[in-house]
């Protein structure tokens, strides 16, 4: 089809469709009456029954954790899926290689990375890492859990790399341990959940002590799945970014060698 | 029986991280042994789970979160009845056959195939068995992100990716139209759970019920290849390695239509019940289509695969019809046909990926006279091909009759003439192939533009066929037909699916523990009319065939078959490849349907 | 029909994301719009879940029953981000991948399967 032909159907369509939601859409309870009874429920509940006070991770972590190991699978099919489209191949990795190491020794010139900026990323690093394992691991008491800090943590490596530093990028993104954490966090939930069948009850119940409300060893499976998922998401999106990048580090590399 | 409810999901979800982490350092034999024993661990396990709940369903809650008072479900059930178990066991089945297959191939792969087979098969596993709305979502994505990488795999080529991202794409604007519905059942509703939501939404259906039920059907439509939806599939399949096709094309895309029907029985058959004739005709409608578009695009290829893609879409069109008729004769015997061309289909794609492997080419032109000498797989080739034609003793016999003879029931009596078509022209269109390739007959295929696509084997040695691709190839089409010799097949499937479409008792059974009473088994009407009906379309089918081979010996009469097989100029242009286009019908589909329904439905 | 806006606003922004995604010449650009096209179903979640004169539903230092919003709508919308960020990093890996091998990313020019 044309492009124009292209245009006009899908904006016929779009009129019909922009219709038909404004039909439906309009029966809709108005904006800031919420009625349904899950949200009330859960948020009398939640609290007594985990100890945990941020209602949003006892439902991402218990009540609905199936759910989340499901997503949490998602991201981790998507890794490997991006491992085997970026897999190298015999032959043509040896011809890529001269390719853009000649291309960016003619186009770029490597500028020198001013000690300011060293400095100082080496300062931020230190409060990211830190601040990631307090999001990932402060889950069940506040805003947060293990999807977010493990992102945190995953763009340590980034501010690396963007600070010049591109040996301690690779060195630190090719470590053995990102991938023993991505597969260890994924198998590690589906493990935790077993354990639960295997003491006999169904498949991801709390089975741990729930501690006291307030504690950071509170919540039972709550904290650890948390946890679980943080290190899954770091080694997930670190090794995303170690792909990504490959080809330019590795010319990187070879120019400074 | 109840600790291995979440085993079909959990376990291959585990051993594919194992994988993934020792994949770099184990052998390809350790990896390939391990997928091969964690798919046939999965066999047993929906097997016994198949036998547990065949007659009364179970509902497994997960972190042990029962039903509230007042009906407030705040965790996540499967509720597994006969028809979700039965359909789990035809993902492991397929997916055991397909690791099968590829034992040892792929070899530069650094054995990131199997993990990602294991996760796509959890994922169909837990597609079928789960009560849960969101939980239904994220299943469907899960399915999608595996199946997307494993249609790219062949990364050597630009068709594999442009064909994965074409699929990627479509599908995802799907899932998000699903997400969109599922928000606004949630506003209406406030729950998740099906039995809440259909007690919920109680009898009455206004615009927003509708919304959401066109959003929601749209996107598993979509999933299921039905015309407008349905541009992604060839391309998936042109370019996926051969065990994914058969993956595909043998539930996955069956698993689309499962969807439209557990949420339109489970949630909404109450509120639209007024409506239930003008929602059927909706439905016939988008089937009939599909069996038409599909059916003319398939005799219309000459890539092998494509072509088989093309006769998945138009046995889709025949399986959305019978689920369309919305009774319970007729979702029996979408999923006795369901069940039957999945493995028949799943037989002809290992049968095309032997093709690859021996002959090196997937074009008919190309492959002409080359596969003279394989005489098993060109016995599998024809096997398969009455298979889809429907003729006894296949299990696509059974799913026929029982869809035909509702279909009269309800006043639809285009339907088994539409079988007749359909069977013929993808019948018709597998044996041209048989006559051309494995006999030799006749002069060459036309080239099209899709055969020029080349592929590249997925192997290195071609000098025999392995046992190990022929052995799961024979496997899937002896399943074919050992459905029918299974006694009492079509009248269990019934009996299963008056349960399915029973909305009160499954909301009862789900919140309330009270069960329901197993309904009276129904007689099974004879099969003569149908053996009659798919005789003749075995003989159209062979007839087609043989005119189109022998075109220039018999004459003008069959001059048609050159029209046939070149195909309508406007409708190949269409499927060109471009995914603004097929987002674009997506678009132009969901607002005709939505406009039927919203008309139709008020 | 004032207090629907931010219902219709996703609508809206859903149809913005498949005008985007028909008429793109750039398949990186494409994807960005399927992301646009997905933000649609974040502003349909949270409106769906937003109580008027609740708070964050942490009860870390607020006591139980104080009104709060809905927290069930911000669960599912974590998922939906996740997917989200994961689809869109596999498509990307794609047309990277595609750009390498067929040296374009106009989908115009990528039309290698057809009919």
């Amino acid at each position: 089809m044309s492009s124009r032909a292209r245009t006009t159907l899908f904006l016929v369509a779009a009129a019909g469709l922009a219709v038909i939601l404004v039909l439906g859409l309009i029966d809709l309870p108005p904006m800031g009456d919420y009625r349904g009874p899950y949200g009330y429920v859960v948020t009398q509940v939640a609290v007594y029954e985990r100890h945990a006070t941020d209602v949003v991770n006892a439902i991402n972590y218990d009540y609905r954790a199936f759910d989340t190991l499901g997503e949490e699978f998602i991201l981790f099919a998507s890794v490997v899926g991006v491992l085997l489209l970026f897999r190298p191949s015999p032959n043509q990795q040896g011809e890529q290689e001269q390719q853009k190491g000649g291309d960016l020794e003619d186009d770029e010139e490597s500028l020198p990375v001013s000690d300011a900026l060293r400095v100082s990323t080496q300062v931020i690093m230190g409060v990211m890492i830190v601040f990631g394992v307090y999001i990932a691991t402060h889950g069940q008491l506040t805003p947060g859990g293990g999807f977010q800090g493990g992102v945190i943590l995953a763009s340590t490596p980034i501010l690396i790399y963007l600070a010049g530093d591109v040996r301690a990028f690779e060195k630190i993104t090719s470590s053995p341990l990102v991938k023993l954490a991505e597969c260890g966090g994924a198998g590690g939930y589906g493990v935790i959940g077993i354990i639960a069948l295997l003491a006999g009850t169904h498949f991801l119940t709390n089975y741990l002590p729930l501690g006291t409300t307030g504690d950071l060893f509170s919540s039972g499976t709550i904290a650890v799945i948390s946890v679980v998922v943080g290190l899954e998401v770091t080694g997930g999106f670190v090794q995303l970014t170690q792909v990504y990048l490959r080809e330019i580090v590795e010319s990187q590399l070879k120019r400074e060698e | 029986m109840t600790t291995l409810i979440p085993l079909p999901v959990a376990i291959p979800l585990i051993v594919a991280a194992f994988l993934a982490l020792v994949g770099h350092w184990a052998g390809r034999r350790f990896c390939d042994t391990l997928s091969i024993a964690t798919a046939g661990a999965t066999v047993w396990a929906s097997a016994t789970i198949l036998h547990g709940v065949w007659l009364q369903p179970v509902t497994y809650w997960f972190g042990n979160w029962w039903p509230r008072p007042n009906d407030v479900v705040l965790g996540i059930c499967f509720r597994i009845d006969a028809i979700g178990a039965v359909i789990a066991l035809l993902v492991s089945v397929l997916t055991t056959a397909g690791l099968v297959f590829s034992w040892r191939i792929f070899e530069e792969t650094e054995n990131h195939f199997q993990p990602l087979m294991l996760i796509f098969m959890a994922a169909m596993c837990g597609f079928s068995y789960t009560g849960d709305l969101f939980n239904l979502f994220v299943f469907f994505e899960l399915m999608s992100v595996a199946a997307f990488a494993l249609c790219g795999l062949k990364t050597l080529e630009p068709a594999p990716l442009q064909g994965a991202y074409n699929f990627a794409i479509v599908n995802t604007v799907g899932g998000f139209m699903i997400v969109l519905g599922i928000g606004l059942l949630y506003a209406r509703t406030g729950a998740l759970n099906f039995a809440q939501i259909g007690r919920s939404l109680g009898t009455h259906g206004d615009a927003l019920v509708i919304l959401s039920f066109l959003l929601i059907s749209v996107g598993f439509m979509g999933k299921a290849a039905i015309v407008p939806f349905h541009f992604w599939l060839a391309d998936a399949h042109a370019v996926a390695p051969s065990p994914v096709c058969v993956l595909f094309s043998g539930v996955m895309v069956e698993l689309g239509v499962y969807a439209v029907a557990r949420m339109y029985w489970s949630m909404f058959h109450s509120a639209l019940a007024m409506h239930t004739d003008a929602l059927r005709n909706v439905f016939m409608v988008l089937g009939g289509i599909t069996c038409l578009v599909g059916g003319f695009m398939c005799f219309a290829n000459h890539h092998l695969k494509r072509l088989l893609a093309f006769s998945t879409i138009s046995h889709e069109g025949l399986m959305l019809a019978g689920m369309g008729l919305l009774t319970a004769k007729g979702l029996a015997g979408f999923v006795l046909y369901a069940l039957s061309h999945g493995v028949i289909k799943g037989g002809l794609f290992l049968c095309a990926g032997i093709v690859l492997h021996r002959l090196e080419r997937i074009g008919e032109d190309h492959l002409h006279g080359r596969g003279r000498h394989m005489w098993p797989t060109a016995l599998l080739f024809v096997l398969g091909a009455w298979g889809l034609a429907g003729c006894w003793p296949f299990g696509t016999l059974l799913g026929e009759s029982m869809i035909s003879e509702d279909a009269v029931a309800q006043h639809q009596h285009w339907v088994p003439y539409m079988f007749i078509f359909v069977e013929a022209i993808t019948a018709g269109a597998v044996m041209r192939v048989f006559f051309r390739v494995f006999l030799g007959w006749g002069e060459r295929a036309p080239t099209d533009e899709a055969s020029k696509v080349e592929e590249k084997p997925e192997t290195e040695e071609h000098e025999h066929t392995p046992v190990m691709m022929l052995l799961p190839a024979a496997a899937l089409i002896l399943l074919g037909i050992s459905i029918t010799a299974v006694p009492g097949v079509r009248s269990a499937a019934e009996v299963n699916a008056e349960r399915f479409v029973d909305q009160s008792g499954y909301a009862q059974d789900v919140l309330n523990n009270a069960q329901t009473a197993t309904p009276e088994p129904k007689p099974e009407e004879p099969l003569r009319s149908s053996i009659v009906r798919t005789g003749i379309a075995g003989v159209l089918a062979l007839g087609l065939a043989l005119g189109t081979v022998f075109r220039r010996r018999v004459g003008r009469v069959m001059e048609f078959t050159r029209s046939l097989e070149l195909g309508n100029s406007l409708l190949r242009r269409l499927h060109s490849g471009h995914p603004g286009d097929y987002v674009a019908w997506l678009s132009a589909g969901t607002a005709l349907v939505g406009g039927s329904l919203m008309w139709l439905l008020r | 029909m004032m207090l629907h806006l931010s219902y219709f606003i996703a609508g809206w922004i859903f149809l913005w994301g498949l005008y985007g995604i028909v008429t793109s010449k750039n398949l990186v650009h494409q994807v960005v719009c399927l992301a646009v096209l997905q933000t649609s179903t974040y502003v349909l979640l949270l409106t769906v879940g937003y109580k008027v004169g609740g708070t964050a539903p942490v009860f870390a230092d607020i006591p139980v029953g104080t009104p709060v919003v809905d927290p069930l709508v911000q669960a599912l919308m974590l998922t939906d981000i996740v997917v989200e960020a994961t689809v869109a990093a596999l498509l990307l890996s794609m047309v990277v991948k595609s750009n390498e091998l067929a040296n374009t990313v106009d989908p115009e020019e990528l039309r290698i399967l057809t009919g």
